[in-house]
């Protein structure tokens, strides 16, 4: 009895969060352009979003977008973990305490603190202003997930390797940063869903020739939504599902090689 | 070791590529257009891609203050073109904002009709050019609604709870809420405005929604019966609704006329000229009063427009009704009157 | 200089620089301006002024404040009411299950939270799925207005921040030992009993964390207020939103951002006294 109750209430859950997406997923393959009722089966839209140059634009910007910045914040988050691990210098109290401001202040705070700041230095909105208030909010999260690792990590290794005669970069290429590996990747992950997701902070930093598809989707909630845009979200959707499959996988497989263990 | 060079390996081409994207961009000639959302149809600015080898980066706001916000925390010379209305104009050339119009560039310049030229706000024209006009106006869904309705007044029928769709717009609706009660539309007198505050609080109950960009939708979905909204969204909306009735109500419109304007610094101004020059074509303005018909500024283009058009009362909005409407004016520091009376609102 | 304090430098520059320029330059610069004077629409003049601050304290703005938290709290205890009863009946499933489980969570999340909310649009107006179900089936006869009011922006704030509240509960809830529970009911413990003397005081540090990751976006996701409330009502987010974008009184929104950020940081302070840990709240 509690198990069926249980199950019931789980399914609940999961009908309240897939609910808004599937519907999203249904229309993009509905005859009718209103997305009131379901009328009939076509691609139609799929054809319409090839010609939506617009549309595909915003695509292409979020996307460059959220790699550039995923990949730099990594890079930067990993290096600065470690740092910080290994180093101790004055302020160093201050600096950890300030890397936790954003990820815990109102997005809307940081994007107009940004959105000054770039007034008040003269920079030009629009990409580069968009990918650097990215960076800035994922930071903070790669450091974190890469410290998580580094706390548990044993530094004899390195220290071993150095009294063998290794130089500090081939230590840090070769050991460390192949032990911080899961924290790296999820750190990115991290990253990469972050500025997929964000739309308050770009809302404030980007400028003309720097619409991504969030805000492309909020100025077109207000006008009126195409079915394409519905396409593009199933499509989308499609490739993250792969994907997640993909590493549920490997890790379940994980998971039960240990069982054996 | 091969792992990491074979990751660095992959994030440089990444980088590359996206780097190539970016630069590729810049090597084509572009005009940064900042306009109302809802106002040019994307198929008139394609083709004005493909007609002069020029790229639009078309980017919209929903309020002459948003307009005024994003041009000023900009960089000079962020856009090249923008749209604002009467009393934004007049706030910008005050400031300084603007670049005077070389009215020679532009070739298509005398279709404009000259009785909309030489208003109050830029007298000679020094600083832009009619786009086109818009009033406000009452629509509502007669299926629904039978009673009639004539003024603002009529608004306040306890009938129509939580049936209302306004424009977001704090001027116009504080501005109309002082109309119904027969203040002046620009006062900072703050009685009045108090007034007008206490009007609109009785009115709450029967908005549903304020939406600046689409109001339409909410009669075409017929989420909401009455809207005070823009002519030419209650014409699209009648489009869709043939059930639609529009209704100007006696103490008057507000109007306002939309005008092309290039700020200060502008980088690419000849490109900015090539683009309103070409909106003044008459077929070019046609396409675009065809798909948002607000009232046409352009008398090469209004001999194209056909019966639907001009016998549309919300579309080509009667003369009387411009007569008797009210223009925004800027009222300077006591704005900040309408702001805080709008958050009260709110 | 020595190679050591090369590496040093590598390895710290890149921190220094970027703590330096995109978090503290930012914040000085918000806290500097919030004592500026606006001058008639738009411009700042650099003076020293606390009149920004005492009209945060007028009632209408003092009312925005009001609203915004309870939105705020409202929506953290719906999440909370969600995501207790969700972990434990996740918790109960075999580990592979609950792997899977727990990555379908997330998976509406890996779009925009912007589609997600065109998504509720799409069910919740009065011509929307929802009601033309409802309608059909002939369960109601007149349809229901499920947005543009308190339930729809309600709807959109905790379907939107849910996850921020499962994720930091369920790992807290995976780490209680099983023995306790077996044991807490070998002593005849009601089920009541059990979650409230041994689940809440286990998940305590989770729970904090959900929290405070649920409570202070809500603060200012505008956006949600816009669409799918039909831009009626007033938090601090539209506040904000307003003072930058639409009245253009800088020093005035900088001025209510600070007070925000002095609330956030109070809330991080209790939640430090109670002994949560500042790296968990990253790991959403």
């Amino acid at each position: 009895m509690k198990k069926i109750m249980e199950n019931v209430y789980l399914i609940l859950v999961f009908i309240f969060l897939f609910l808004p997406i599937t519907v999203l997923i249904l229309f993009s393959f509905n005859t009718s352009s209103l997305n009131i009722v379901f009328e009939g089966f076509t691609l139609h839209w799929y054809q319409d979003l090839l010609q939506n140059r617009t549309l595909l634009e915003s695509l292409v910007n979020t996307l460059i977008v959220a790699g550039i910045s995923t990949i730099v914040s990594t890079a930067i988050g990993t290096i600065s973990a470690y740092g910080l691990h290994k180093y101790s210098f004055k302020g160093k109290n201050l600096v950890n305490e300030l890397l936790y401001i954003p990820v815990v202040i109102p997005e809307i705070v940081l994007g107009i603190a940004l959105l000054s700041v770039y007034t008040l230095l003269k920079l030009e909105l629009g990409m580069f202003t968009l990918i650097l208030a990215h960076i800035c909010f994922c930071i903070p999260f790669v450091i974190i997930s890469v410290r998580s690792v580094l706390e548990g990590m044993d530094s004899h290794i390195e220290e071993v390797a150095s009294d063998l005669g290794a130089s500090r970069f081939q230590i840090f290429t070769k050991i460390t940063i192949p032990m911080l590996m899961p924290g790296i990747l999820s750190g990115a992950q991290l990253a990469l869903t972050l500025s997929l997701d964000d739309v308050v902070i770009s809302y404030f930093t980007a400028g003309p020739g720097a619409n991504t598809l969030p805000l492309q989707v909020y100025s077109m909630i207000k006008t009126g939504i195409t079915p394409d845009v519905n396409a593009l979200i199933t499509i989308m959707l499609g490739i993250v599902f792969i994907l997640l499959t993909i590493s549920t996988v490997v890790q379940l497989r994980r998971l039960k090689k240990e069982d054996v263990r | 070791m091969k792992k990491v060079m074979k990751i660095s390996i992959t994030i440089g081409c990444i980088l590359g590529i996206c780097l190539l994207s970016g630069c590729s961009k810049e090597t084509n000639q572009v005009v940064n257009v900042l306009n109302w959302s809802s106002y040019i149809p994307d198929s008139v600015i394609r083709e004005f891609e493909k007609e002069t080898g020029l790229q639009v980066n078309y980017s919209t706001y929903s309020s002459n203050e948003e307009c005024l916000a994003k041009v000023s925390s900009a960089k000079e010379g962020t856009y090249d073109l923008i749209f604002p209305s009467d009393y934004m104009i007049e706030i910008m050339i005050k400031r300084e904002m603007l670049e005077p119009l070389e009215q020679n560039k532009l070739q298509n310049i005398n279709n404009i009709d000259s009785f909309y030229l030489n208003q109050s706000f830029d007298p000679e024209n020094k600083y832009s050019i009619p786009f086109v006009m818009a009033s406000t106006v009452i629509a509502v869904n007669r299926e629904h609604i039978s009673d009639d309705i004539t003024s603002y007044q009529d608004l306040l029928n306890e009938n129509y709870r939580n049936n209302i769709t306004l424009i977001d717009d704090q001027r116009i609706i504080i501005g109309i809420a002082l109309l119904a009660n027969g203040y002046d539309m620009n006062t900072v007198n703050e009685e009045e405005l108090e007034i007008a505050k206490d009007w609109l609080l009785k009115l709450k109950p029967n908005i549903k929604a304020f939406d600046s960009d689409s109001p339409k939708n909410f009669l075409i979905t017929e989420e909401s019966d009455i809207a005070v909204l823009w002519n030419a969204e209650a014409a699209l909306a009648y489009q869709e609704n043939h059930n639609i009735e529009f209704i100007y109500p006696v103490e008057g419109s507000a109007l306002s006329m939309d005008n092309f304007a290039i700020p200060k610094g502008a980088r690419n101004q000849e490109a900015a000229y090539q683009f309103i020059d070409y909106i003044l074509r008459a077929d070019v303005m046609e396409k675009i009063i065809k798909s948002y018909p607000y009232k046409n500024v352009n008398q090469a283009t209004q001999s194209l427009l056909g019966p639907d058009y001009l016998y549309n009362i919300a579309s080509n909005i009667p003369t009387s009704i411009i007569e008797n409407g009210f223009y925004v004016k800027n009222i300077g520091e006591s704005v900040k009157l309408y702001d805080k009376l709008w958050a009260e609102i709110k | 200089m020595s190679n050591k304090k090369i590496w040093k430098i590598f390895f710290l520059a890149p921190i220094i620089i970027y703590v330096a320029l995109l978090i503290a330059l930012p914040l000085c610069y918000i806290l500097l301006i919030s004592f500026f004077k606006s001058d008639y629409y738009g411009g700042m003049i650099s003076t020293f002024t606390i009149q920004n601050y005492i009209d945060v304290f007028d009632q209408v703005y003092v009312s925005v404040f009001l609203k915004s938290i309870l939105i705020a709290g409202i929506t953290t205890i719906i999440c909370i009411l969600i995501s207790y009863p969700f972990v434990i009946a996740v918790s109960h499933k075999h580990p592979r299950t609950q792997k899977i489980l727990m990555t379908l969570v997330m998976v509406p999340f890996l779009t925009n939270s912007l589609i997600r909310m065109y998504g509720w649009l799409v069910l919740l107006r009065k011509s929307g799925v929802i009601n033309q179900v409802l309608l059909g089936t002939g369960i109601i006869s007149e349809p229901l207005s499920l947005m543009y009011n308190i339930p729809g922006i309600l709807i959109g704030m905790v379907y939107t921040l849910l996850p921020f509240m499962i994720l930091p509960l369920y790992s807290s809830v995976s780490t209680i030992e099983p023995y306790l529970l077996e044991a807490a009911s070998d002593l005849g413990a009601s089920k009541i009993k059990t979650f409230f003397k041994i689940i809440v005081p286990q998940t305590l540090p989770g729970l904090f964390n959900g929290s405070l990751m649920v409570f202070t976006p809500a603060l200012g996701y505008f956006f949600i207020i816009d669409i799918l409330g039909g831009g009626k009502m007033m938090i601090l987010g539209n506040l904000i939103k307003n003072q930058f974008l639409t009245a253009r009184n800088w020093p005035f929104g900088a001025a209510i951002s600070i007070i925000l950020v002095l609330i956030t940081s109070l809330i991080i302070l209790a939640y430090r006294k109670l002994g949560g840990k500042m790296d968990d709240l990253g790991g959403a």
